[in-house]
């Protein structure tokens, strides 16, 4: 399918041992290429050692717009084989892949220890030696790599170099000239040993300028910032802690504060009270810190406060795989509470809408007074992805409503209104003390059991977010609306599926896919809509049970033929692999008789 | 706190007060704590919406419903983490903690060392009873070793914390304790604590007339009460502090077992510095994101 000989599109996984320089090695592949205007994405694992253990990473570039890290690997680099076999799926050899490895591993190219695929192309480089050529230590060995990959395939050479010469720039001009050196031994290696089928990367459009780059976890930090959040609570928990480690460095600067606090609860417990005091605030955990945050959440649901909690989900259960993405929280998000409550969820789907996400769920926590939760996950929050600048002009930003003069000459903070939302004061505002209260309470905010009031305050909680329910804004539909073979994908899944979208439409398949960014409360009529043309498809998540499945049937009339296409963490979807998927899904629709089953890969 | 802070306006104790009546049972001691925090808010002088009364669960913690103040009933043991963030975000406001001996040293103990170490500006008030009289007579934290209650029917075979010693271990600068049996005596130390600037602990024995022990009664307060101040005790030595402060639960010493005479600056107060000095540094936020472009 792809014109081998001028690609346009090209996946790089790398693997070796901590000390190897593989995320360096890639970090350094994708400014480069950021810097040149090409679209990229690049994804780290590890084994969850701090240092040395395994180190992987993929690097996908690209002329177009990406959505996922992609499946098959167009380039395998192994500093040695046991790491690299260690990452399993999350590094697939197909027999196109070049395999690139070190040739001091000792093993012969037709015996390298891949299960199941002879890859055509082979190369077994001395990168340690050429390493030691060209700085008399083997710490250079990435600087290498970079050499054979831009050798190869005609990458951002010029941008590669400059990126060295400014990164070794501190540590003098011997530095710098010895790392040059081994990236020119490589880009000469690659010279003296052509492929067998050479591939050349496509330039980016001359229009393309330069982008951002940046990961998940910044870009909601500094959404968070941009969208006026002056406080930030919560404990470090991988793969959500550089949200707090953007705000220690940033948020003084904008008159905010941050807080490392004693644990999880202390951490959503200050960042509620900051929201109390009148201040948008927010707290970041993963699963176990989600769990340690409900009881202050439901607090926050019933004193009616704004706060935003970001969970970036990782494996589960309890520390489960805390290095690996997984979209096993959604119940947890939606459901764990105390008591009747409804809290909105949203699910970012990318570095870049995570800006989007982050904006949204602010607006909604300040117009509606709720916890709003944003359910990103490790991989969205910690892929590096090159962004578009971003034209800040088209957000609008919500402020919580005020009390007037007038509201404050009788003010009841909880008093009815006709959309449930009571203008809220604070601390320090003349005329609107009142009582906050995780007991219910009367409109003054004063203690009741009243099984009357308690009725008519469960309806304006839940009443106010109705509104959420006809937000079609937060739907996103692709692909024919009337098609009869859909797909809904959210969080990061939601980018491989929106890969293979386009790839069945290449394929002549008529097939729509829903990414929802609003997951909770199920917008009912909009689902209704959306499956009304449906005739088979799949809820495609990556978790054991499929947990938006579940909770879609709970809510709305899935029809029987859309089923559950889920696994748990760290088993990447593949865009092709979904495509098969959905071939089998037309070719069963033609056959209506014979009902259909599921391919099995 | 800074009393600058103050509007200059004169108010009194019952501009401190509700119309709302208290739950508590009749001879609770948290009357008497009410009616002093009043007296001190009064003698402080800061406008009722400047202050923030933060509470946990219990029957101390419905105090702030019963002042003008705005007020924050919250969740059992977290008032400490909310008071924090509600005044590290409006550093302006005179900010009150108020909670039981449960909600302090058992199920929001782990809170305190922290609250303490940071700094933040705030005065924690623990009615300290001894008992769980809300749900109606478990054992608390402080129960003295073989009390017997509906949780311990044979007696408690553990021993209690021992609050003061321990705040003053974990380095507060500002550790006293009261009585309602002694009204003036405990508003005065409140007051003190109130305007001690950084994280203040002021425990109040404040009896159960429900559940507790006749020798822990208001009227058994006022014989067995010991002012530290006749007793010529030092409080600038935390040493001499903390040996008082072991005969917790044998001894009812009241006043001011330690205050730092120079307090350390707090977390707000240092939070307010980082701001100012880094403000000049802030990119317009719509342009924020600029800082990501790779250049």
């Amino acid at each position: 399918m792809r014109d081998l000989a001028h690609m346009d599109d090209l996946v790089i996984g790398l693997a070796g041992s901590g000390g190897d320089g593989i995320v360096s090695t890639g970090e350094a592949l994708i400014a480069a290429a950021a810097y040149e205007g090409y679209h990229a994405l690049m994804t780290k694992s590890f084994g969850s050692q701090v240092r040395g253990g395994e180190s992987s990473c993929r690097v996908r570039l690209s002329t177009k717009r990406l959505h996922n890290p992609g499946g098959m690997l167009d380039v395998a680099v192994a500093l040695n084989w046991e790491d690299f076999l260690r990452f399993g799926a999350e590094l697939p050899v197909s027999g196109d892949s070049v395999v690139i490895y070190e040739a001091k591993t000792g093993i012969a190219p037709s015996a390298i220890p891949l299960v199941g695929v002879s890859p055509k192309q082979v190369l077994a480089v001395p990168i340690t030696e050429l390493a030691k050529k060209a700085c008399g230590t083997d710490k250079a060995k990435n600087v290498v790599v970079l050499g054979l990959i831009a050798g190869y395939f005609g990458i951002a050479r010029e941008s590669i170099l400059r990126g060295l010469r400014k990164k070794f720039a501190k540590k003098g001009e011997e530095v710098v000239q010895a790392n040059e050196r081994a990236f020119i031994l490589g880009e000469e290696f690659a010279r003296e040993h052509p492929l067998t089928q050479p591939r050349v990367m496509s330039r980016p459009p001359p229009s393309a300028g330069s982008k951002l780059l940046t990961d998940g976890n910044d870009m909601c930090a500094a959404a968070a910032v941009f969208a006026g959040c002056e406080f930030f609570g919560g404990y470090p928990i991988t793969p959500s802690t550089e949200i707090m480690q953007y705000f220690t460095r940033e948020v003084w600067k904008y008159g905010g504060a941050v807080l490392q606090a004693e644990d999880e609860i202390a951490g959503i417990g200050a960042a509620l009270g900051a929201s109390f005091g009148g201040k948008k605030a927010m707290t970041a955990t993963s699963g176990p810190g989600l769990s340690l945050k409900t009881e202050i959440l439901g607090l926050a649901s019933i004193a009616e406060l704004p706060l935003v909690l970001v969970d970036v989900q990782r494996g589960g259960p309890s520390t489960g795989l805390p290095t690996k993405p997984e979209q096993s929280d959604l119940f947890a998000a939606a459901f764990s509470a105390h008591g009747d409550v409804c809290r909105p969820v949203l699910a970012p789907t990318s570095v870049a809408d995570t800006v989007d996400v982050t904006v949204e769920a602010f607006n909604i926590a300040e117009r509606y007074q709720t916890p709003v939760l944003i359910l990103s996950d490790q991989e969205v929050a910690q892929r590096k992805e090159t962004v578009d600048p971003i034209d800040t002009s088209r957000f609008h930003i919500e402020e919580r409503r005020r009390p007037t003069e007038i509201e404050l000459k009788d003010y009841a903070r909880f008093r009815a209104t006709d959309d449930g939302v009571s203008p809220i004061s604070h601390p320090g505002m003349p005329g609107g003390n009142y009582q906050g209260a995780g007991i219910e309470h009367n409109d003054h905010g004063n203690p009741t059991a009243s099984g009357k009031v308690h009725a008519a305050m469960n309806d304006k909680r839940f009443n106010k977010l109705a509104p959420l329910k006809r937000r079609r804004d937060l739907f996103h539909i692709e692909g024919n609306p009337n098609a009869p073979i859909a797909l809904v994908g959210w969080g990061s899944v939601a980018g491989v599926c929106r890969e293979a979208l386009d790839l069945a439409r290449a394929d002549g398949l008529d097939v729509k896919l829903m990414v929802p960014w609003l997951l909770y409360p199920i917008a009912e009529e909009i689902y209704r809509d959306f499956f009304a043309s449906v005739r088979a498809g799949y809820v495609v998540e990556l978790s054991h049970q499929g947990q938006l499945y579940r909770v879609l049937r709970m809510f709305t009339d899935v029809p029987a033929t859309v089923q559950p296409l889920c696994r748990g963490g760290a088993n990447p979807f593949q865009p092709i692999e979904l495509l098969n998927q959905l071939r089998a899904l037309a070719r069963s629709l033609q056959q209506p008789a014979a009902g259909r089953e599921a391919v099995e890969e | 706190m800074n009393t600058a802070e103050t509007d200059g306006r004169t108010y009194l104790a019952k501009d401190f007060k509700t119309d709302l009546k208290p739950i508590w049972c009749p001879g609770c001691g948290d009357f008497g704590v009410l009616q002093a925090i009043h007296r001190a808010l009064a003698a402080v002088g800061r406008a009722p919406h400047d202050i923030a009364f933060v509470s946990g669960i219990g029957c101390s913690s419905r105090i702030p419903g019963y002042t003008t103040a705005y007020g924050f009933n919250s969740v059992h043991g977290r008032a400490l983490p909310i008071a924090q963030g509600l005044k590290l975000a409006n550093p302006d406001l005179l900010v009150l903690v108020a909670g039981g001996d449960g909600d302090g040293f058992s199920i929001g103990g782990g809170h305190v060392p922290h609250a303490i170490r940071r700094n933040v500006d705030l005065t924690y008030i623990v009615m300290d009873n001894q008992i769980y009289g809300l749900t109606k007579g478990q054992l608390s934290p402080t129960s003295p070793r073989g009390l017997k209650t509906v949780t311990s029917e044979l007696g408690s075979l553990e021993e209690p914390v021992n609050p003061l010693l321990y705040v003053l271990a974990y380095g507060a600068n500002f550790v006293a304790q009261g009585t309602p049996a002694d009204m003036s005596g405990l508003a005065e130390v409140i007051e003190a604590a109130i305007r001690y600037p950084g994280f203040s602990f002021v425990n109040v024995q404040s009896p159960c007339v429900t559940f507790g022990e006749e020798h822990q009664q208001v009227k058994a307060h006022r014989t067995a009460m010991k002012p530290l101040a006749a007793m010529g005790h030092d409080t600038t030595d935390r040493l001499a502090a903390m040996g008082l402060a072991q005969k917790y639960g044998q001894e009812l010493h009241t006043g001011v077992f330690y205050k730092n005479p120079t307090p350390p600056p707090s977390l707000d107060v240092q939070v307010r510095e980082r701001q100012a000095s880094m403000a000049e540094k802030a990119v317009p936020r719509e342009r924020i994101f600029d800082a990501f472009l790779q250049k």
